[in-house]
C-alpha cells in the first residue's frame, strides 16, 4: 500500500463566504472538497455570525491539495476574509491512498 | 382635521398630541382595547414564553429541521393564499384595486431604506456600512409580522383586502436592493480612497452576488412563486372542478386552524431566538434602542397615509403599516454579510430582532391599527 505526503487545508468560518471559498480553491486547483456544518462552537469574533435561523451559522471547508494549491488557498482567505469575517485556516500533513488522484 | 389637510411627516406628532390633549377617554379605552385583543392572544403569547424561557434557561428547543420545515409552510401558504385571493380580485375588478396600492409598496420599498439610512447616518452618527446595513433590514419587511397583524385585524373584524400578500412580496427586495446599492456605492469610495493611501488593492464588491441571492432566495422563490401557483390554480382549476382545489385551500388557508397553530411554533422560536438577543440590547447603545422604535412608527404611519390614499381598507392600511414598519431578519443579514462586511451584523439583527420585531408583535400593530383609523380608513 503506497501512501502520499498531502496537506490538509482545513478552513473553519461563516456559512456567507464559504461557497466562495470552496469555488476559488477548485479554481486554484484543488480537485474538491467538503463542507461540514458546525453545530456550536465559538470564536472571538462569532458574534458576527449572521444566519440566525435554523441554519448552521458555522461551517468548516476541507481541501486535500499539494502544498503549492494550499500556499494559494490559505493566502487568498487570509488576504479577502481575515479582516472582515470570523474566520481560521491551517494546515496539516496528511498521507493519503490514491494520491495520484490530487496530482495536480 | 382631515387626514387629507395634514402635512407629512409632522401628522404623526400631531396624532399624538391630538389623542392627549383632547384627553378622549374614549380613543385611549379603544387603543387600550387594541393592545388587549393583540398581547391576549396565543401567537404573541408564544413569543413571550420563548423569550422567557431563554432568559431562565428553560428548556424549550424546536428542532431545527422543524423549524425550517415550518418557514417554508409559511411562506407558501402566503404566497399561495396571495394568488389565490389576486385571481380573485383580479376576476372582479381587474388591477383597478391593485395597482396603486402595488405601486405605493414599490415606491416605500425604495423610500424607507433611504429614510433609515439618513436618520442613522446624519442622527445617530453610524458608519456608512452600519447605516446601510441596517437599513437594508429596515426597507425590507418580516413576513411572521404580517401574518400576526393579519391574525390581529381578522380578530378585530376589520379584514385586511385579500391581495396584502401580493404586497408583502412586492416589498421583499426593494428596499435591501436600495440600500445595499447606496452603501456598497459610498463605502467603495472609502475603500478606493484607502487603496490609494495605503498601496493595497480594495476588495472587489460582492454586491452583484448578494442581489443576487437576495432575489433567488427562499422567501422570495417561495412567495413569489407560490403567488404565481395560487393564481394559476385559482384561475383555470377552481373555475373547472371545484372539489379539486378545495384541499389545497384548506391546507394553505392563512386564517386556517393549520396556518395559526405552525404560527404560534413559529413566534415560540422567535421568542427563544429575541431572548438570545436581548443581552445585546446593552451592547447597541440608546441610540438604537430608539430607532428600533421610533423608526417602525414613522414608517408604519406614512404606510398607514400613503395605503389609505391608495384605497386600502382599515385592516388593509394597518398590515400595510405593519409590514412596512417591519424588518427583515433572515433574507437581509446574508446578503448585508457578503456586500458589507465591515458592518457589525451584531447592531442590524440585535435592532430588528430584539427591539423592533418584539415591539410590533407587542404595540406596534393596534397603534397601526389606531393610526389607519385616526387617518379615516374604514
Amino acid at each position: 500500500m503506497q501512501l502520499y505526503p498531502l496537506k490538509l487545508v482545513s478552513v473553519v468560518g461563516e456559512t456567507v463566504i464559504m461557497e466562495e471559498i470552496a469555488q476559488r480553491a477548485l479554481g486554484f486547483g484543488a480537485t474538491g472538497f467538503s463542507m461540514i456544518e458546525i453545530s456550536n462552537g465559538r470564536g472571538s469574533r462569532s458574534a458576527r455570525n449572521v444566519n440566525l435561523t435554523g441554519e448552521a451559522k458555522t461551517m468548516k471547508l476541507e481541501f486535500v491539495v499539494s502544498m503549492e494549491i494550499a500556499e494559494k488557498i490559505v493566502k487568498y482567505v487570509s488576504q479577502e476574509y481575515f479582516e472582515d469575517y470570523a474566520c481560521i485556516a491551517w494546515l496539516s500533513d496528511v498521507q493519503v491512498m490514491r494520491g495520484e488522484q490530487y496530482a495536480e | 382635521m382631515t387626514p387629507f389637510s395634514v402635512e407629512l411627516p409632522g401628522a404623526f406628532f400631531p396624532m399624538l398630541l391630538a389623542v392627549a390633549e383632547t384627553s378622549d377617554s374614549g380613543q385611549v379605552a379603544r387603543i387600550i382595547e387594541s393592545l388587549e385583543r393583540n398581547l391576549l392572544t396565543p401567537i404573541p403569547l408564544c413569543f413571550v414564553l420563548g423569550i422567557i424561557c431563554t432568559r431562565i434557561h428553560g428548556g424549550i428547543k424546536i428542532p431545527k429541521e422543524l423549524y425550517l420545515s415550518i418557514t417554508i409552510f409559511l411562506l407558501m401558504s402566503i404566497g399561495f393564499i396571495g394568488g389565490h385571493e389576486l385571481a380573485h380580485e383580479y376576476r372582479l375588478n381587474g388591477i383597478g384595486t391593485v395597482w396603486k396600492p402595488a405601486l405605493a409598496t414599490l415606491f416605500l420599498g425604495c423610500l424607507t431604506p433611504i429614510i433609515c439610512y439618513c436618520v442613522l447616518r446624519y442622527v445617530g452618527r453610524l458608519s456608512i456600512a452600519n447605516s446601510a446595513g441596517i437599513a437594508a433590514h429596515y426597507g425590507s419587511t418580516s413576513a411572521v409580522t404580517y401574518a400576526v397583524a393579519n391574525s390581529f385585524v381578522e380578530h378585530s373584524h376589520h379584514p385586511a383586502n385579500s391581495f396584502l400578500p401580493t404586497l408583502v412580496t412586492i416589498l421583499e427586495c426593494p428596499g435591501i436592493a436600495v440600500a445595499l446599492v447606496l452603501g456598497a456605492w459610498l463605502s467603495g469610495k472609502e475603500r478606493a480612497k484607502k487603496a490609494v493611501d495605503t498601496g493595497v488593492p480594495a476588495r472587489e464588491s460582492r454586491l452583484g452576488e448578494a442581489l443576487y441571492e437576495v432575489i433567488t432566495g427562499q422567501s422570495i422563490m417561495l412567495m413569489a412563486g407560490l403567488l404565481v401557483i395560487g393564481f394559476i390554480a385559482t384561475t383555470f382549476l377552481s373555475e373547472s372542478e371545484t372539489k379539486a382545489f378545495d384541499p389545497f385551500y384548506e391546507f394553505f388557508n392563512t386564517k386556517g386552524m393549520i396556518f395559526k397553530g405552525v404560527l404560534c411554533i413559529f413566534l415560540l422560536e422567535m421568542g427563544l431566538v429575541a431572548g438570545e438577543r436581548l443581552s445585546d440590547l446593552v451592547k447597541v447603545g440608546p441610540f438604537l434602542l430608539a430607532f428600533g422604535v421610533l423608526m417602525p412608527l414613522a414608517n408604519g404611519f406614512l404606510a398607514a397615509y400613503f395605503g389609505h390614499m391608495a384605497g386600502l381598507n382599515l385592516g388593509g392600511c394597518t398590515v400595510f403599516a405593519a409590514i412596512v414598519a417591519s424588518a427583515s431578519y433572515i433574507a437581509a443579514p446574508p446578503a448585508v454579510r457578503l456586500t458589507l462586511p465591515e458592518a457589525n451584523p451584531t447592531l442590524s439583527i440585535t435592532a430588528a430582532l430584539a427591539i423592533t420585531f418584539p415591539f410590533n408583535i407587542a404595540f406596534g400593530i393596534p397603534i397601526y391599527y389606531e393610526m389607519a383609523r385616526w387617518l379615516g380608513a374604514t
